[in-house]
């Protein structure tokens, strides 16, 4: 590692890693080294890096962020508009660091682990040791490496053999402070059969500009089945730039839920490789931005073995001068036959300044499969707007219906009705508003 | 069913063969030296000479595209030869045209005369890099159209030349642009006026024929105001076991009301079934509907090359324009397909539609790239695009990669993109109806294609539906 071609505004963003204490395992130390001489090497992505080419990463490089050590005080009361009723169990953070006394664990069933990173390092060390930092690939992404060398708060979530939570196990991030990096971390295991729902929620008090980066890696076994559902929520002036790594063994389900509203500027990475045969994946985005905001989703659909099929539809709504990127990309390996994969990118543009670029993206291989991908941009259906005004609805209350039921569409899928119920009145909220 | 599909794809390439005719090359190697002697052979006026040298400056500064889905070694741009001309001879009617010439057209099934008379096309042989005979010239000069070499227009017709070369496709728009701005050698030149509809159908025969001499056309088309016509191009090279590299460069303009249809046949040749040899395709098309209500539709057929990269576009600047892309890229063996298009919405109210068919068998990686962009004040603004692949065999490759790009809220866009492969159910279907399979694939795959191959003149829809029967012959069983 030569410190001297270290790229400035990364330097300054790993001038923390220093402080970090010792991780419990030897191995995790060397994962942590590792991705931090990876992190040196490589530079902030500008708009010239293909996986870049429409997100400008110049808003977040003229501010510093570093990592504390001590949370801000926030009362249960701050956050009460967040609670999931139906959660088993709810951890909450606060600028990336754990806060027992906003937590609480509720009846776990038999074989159901939920455990702050670093005392589940210490109890199930080999557990996690051939998923940590395995499953993400930071080679060439800066913000994985990022967030892998300065790993530490985070959580370990493991489903047993044939285990079962119905209830969904609610991860809460708080952002609080201005120039404040959180690093967080989840590794969810599901082993054979098992059955779980995860809800990784990144929320903001008060209208700060913090950093999220956060890095989260689910395996999912045999038969087990996990959801997936991500929520950000952030302060309209924060940078979120989040990454998922799945693995799906043979028969293996996974079901994601990804929705954004919030933040500055926001990217979320999500990549599912099927591992096995028969595995099955839902992948369900909606981004409704406005304002100044900018919201980048890329996801990564890695069919590589036979019998796999997946679902993708992934819609945004932008208002103001939003700018919503999508880039969804299914690759289908030489040998992965019958592989059935679709996938749908719906964006609505609501104002004149509003901009989409979209870009699905099929790699095929394999010759006995079906795959199709679709992508309309537009505004709302004239049809539509006029049979909601022969009804007696004025313009303005149709055209907030359609565009709540364009996004409802993917909010409803989601099986948590007190949640359903948030988002669902942000979105009705936020379109009365103009979005 | 593998089976008959292999020995469908492994037809040899029927139209490899060399003319032996003397021909005058250029030494290897591009410097400012080699340009200025390509335009002295050319007595090119100074503004020319300036453009290209401007041009070749340009392109020193600038490196290879690396985005392309396509792998290839390093091209040596020294080791290539920048100037042949068949050896000077006075040609002035079709008969004193070089027999040995007229035979290899033969052999292509490019009869001139039987074309020229039955077919009414006017064809404009180019054989490698001057314009040996151009026919029914005098026919489409009495309604003032100008049908010739870029030489020509060059000399005879310099004010358009100025005024509309380098206006569509800038000297320095990509590498292998400005590549060809400093070294082209010839091509097409075809003006209609204001109000005149060209009577035939105006057509271009390209071919390559000496060993190691790169191919650089430049073309470029004008309709004038409510002008309108339709130009076929067609290619086949003859087979040699290095490399070639063709650069062309096709900038068409259309001013109000006007309408250009142009089609693409090409079949070069793609190397041999390991992937030696073949000539690497390397070509910026682009048209500008500068006026209102104009169009241009590009149709292509592609089935040749080792290399193909290609993007004819369309940039919809007058208001109510039209742009309209149609294409079939077939790759076999080790043939690798990088080809699609660019809508550029500027002008209110402009429509775009992509239709686009990729067919990949053997070895073969056969990507759509596409981008259609709507800027911020295309008002109205409407895209549909269809982008279909078929693999044949499970060794190849179909890529799709569109880009969307849209900042008016007034605009449509819809795309849609689907893999398939020929079902068994299908060919069961045809067999129960005492149909061979052979002949079942051939109707699926034209089938598969039918909605580029309307778009053809009649005598290209007849050869490339031909084309694609011949390149898959024995290819699915």
């Amino acid at each position: 590692m030569s410190t001297t071609t270290t790229h400035p505004y990364v330097a300054a963003l790993l001038a923390g890693t220093a402080a970090l204490p010792q991780s419990p395992a030897a191995w995790l130390d060397a994962r942590r080294a590792a991705a931090l001489e990876r992190a040196n090497a490589l530079a902030v992505p500008t708009t010239r890096d293909e996986e870049w080419r429409f997100t400008d990463l110049t808003p977040l490089t003229r501010l510093q962020f570093q990592p504390v050590t001590t949370a801000s005080t926030v009362s249960a009361a701050d956050i009460a508009a967040y609670a999931v009723s139906e959660a088993a169990v709810r951890l909450v953070f606060v600028d990336g660091i754990h806060v027992p006394a906003l937590s609480h664990a509720g009846f776990l069933p038999a074989g159901i682990t939920v455990e702050l990173l670093a005392s589940a390092l210490k109890k199930h060390g080999a557990l996690i040791e051939p998923y940590l930092a395995q499953l993400v690939k930071n080679d060439n992404d800066l913000f994985a490496a990022l967030n892998t060398a300065f790993l530490q708060h985070g959580v370990f979530i493991h489903a047993a053999k044939n285990a079962a939570l119905q209830a969904p196990i609610h991860l809460l991030f708080v952002a609080t402070r201005k120039g404040v990096a959180a690093y967080p971390r989840c590794l969810v295991v599901a082993d054979a059969g098992s059955e779980i729902t995860v809800i990784e929620d990144y929320v903001a008090l008060g209208d700060e500009a913090g950093l999220t980066n956060a890095v989260t890696e689910i395996a999912v076994a045999a038969n087990a089945s996990v959801r997936h559902i991500k929520l950000q929520r952030e302060s309209s002036q924060a940078f979120h730039i989040g990454s998922s790594a799945v693995t799906l063994a043979k028969d293996a389900r996974y079901l994601s839920h990804a929705v954004s509203f919030g933040a500055r500027l926001s990217r979320n990475n999500l990549s599912v490789t099927q591992m096995g045969e028969g595995a099955h994946a839902q992948i369900d985005g909606l981004a409704l931005i406005g304002g100044r905001q900018l919201a980048d989703t890329h996801t990564l659909m890695d069919h590589t073995q036979p019998n796999g099929t997946c679902e993708q539809s992934h819609k945004t709504i932008v208002g103001g001068a939003g700018h919503a990127v999508f880039n969804g990309k299914v690759f289908v390996h030489q040998g992965a036959q019958l592989t059935n994969s679709s996938q749908q990118s719906r964006n609505l543009l609501l104002s004149d300044k509003a901009r989409v670029d979209t870009k699905p993206q099929l790699e095929i291989f394999a010759d006995d499969v079906k795959c199709a991908h679709g992508a309309t941009v537009g505004q709302l259906d004239a049809d539509h707007l006029f049979y909601l005004k022969s009804r007696g609805l004025p313009e303005a209350q149709a055209r907030n219906l359609l565009t709540y039921a364009f996004g409802a569409e993917i909010i409803d899928r989601i099986p948590v009705p007190s949640l359903v119920a948030q988002l669902e009145q942000y979105v009705m909220a936020r379109t009365e508003a103009g979005a | 069913m593998s089976s008959v599909l292999d020995t469908l794809v492994s037809q040899p390439y029927k139209h490899g063969f060399v003319t032996d005719i003397e021909s005058e090359t250029a030494p290897k190697g591009l410097n400012e030296d080699i340009i200025r002697m390509i335009s002295a052979k050319k007595k090119e006026p100074e503004w020319l000479l300036d453009f290209r040298l401007k041009a070749y400056r340009h392109w020193l500064t600038m490196t290879e595209p690396q985005w392309p889905n396509v792998h290839y070694p390093k091209i040596d741009f020294q080791a290539i030869s920048y100037y042949a001309a068949p050896k000077p001879k006075k040609k002035l009617s079709m008969d004193e045209v070089d027999p040995e010439l007229l035979r290899t057209f033969e052999k292509l099934g490019v009869p001139m005369h039987e074309r020229a008379a039955l077919a009414g096309v006017a064809v404009d042989v180019i054989f490698d890099s001057v314009s040996v005979t151009t026919t029914y010239k005098e026919k489409l000069a009495e309604v003032g159209i100008i049908f010739c070499s870029i030489s020509e227009a060059v000399h005879n017709h310099p004010e358009l030349v100025r005024q509309y070369m380098g206006s569509v496709v800038p000297a320095g728009d990509n590498y292998y642009a400005a590549l060809n701005s400093a070294v082209f050698t010839d091509g097409s030149f075809c003006f209609i006026p204001k109000g005149v509809k060209c009577p035939m159908d105006l057509s271009t025969y390209f071919r390559i024929n000496t060993q190691d001499s790169g191919q650089f056309e430049r073309t470029l088309i004008i309709a004038e105001e409510g002008a309108q016509v339709s130009y076929l191009e067609g290619c086949t090279a003859p087979q040699f076991d290095t490399n070639q590299l063709h650069a062309a460069v096709v900038e068409l303009v259309a001013l109000d009301d006007a309408d250009i249809k142009y089609s693409t046949v090409q079949n070069w040749y793609a190397g041999d079934e390991k992937g030696v040899g073949g000539i690497y395709n390397f070509v910026t098309k682009r048209g500008l509907c500068k006026g209102r209500n104009s169009k241009i539709s590009w149709t292509q057929v592609e089935t040749g090359s080792a290399i193909t990269w290609k993007y004819p576009s369309c940039v919809l600047l007058g208001e109510n324009s039209i742009g309209e892309f149609y294409s079939v890229a077939l790759t076999n063996h080790k043939q690798q397909a990088d080809t699609g298009t660019k809508m550029i919405h500027v002008g209110k109210n402009t429509r775009s539609t992509i239709i686009s068919k990729g067919i990949s068998a053997g070895y073969s990686n056969n990507s759509y790239r596409g981008l259609v962009k709507i800027g911020p004040h295309a008002e109205g603004a409407r895209n549909f695009s269809q982008c279909d692949s078929m693999l044949i065999g499970s060794k190849c490759g179909a890529n799709t990669f569109p880009y969307i790009q849209v900042q008016n809220p007034t605009a449509k866009v819809e795309h849609e993109a689907t893999t398939s492969k020929i079902g068994e159910d299908q060919l069961f279907y045809f067999q129960s109806r005492g149909i061979p399979t052979e002949e079942a694939v051939s109707m699926i795959i034209n089938g598969f294609c039918k909605d580029v191959f309307q778009q053809l003149p009649m005598e290209f829809a007849v050869e490339a539906t031909k084309l694609l029967g011949l390149k898959l012959e024995g290819s699915v069983g």
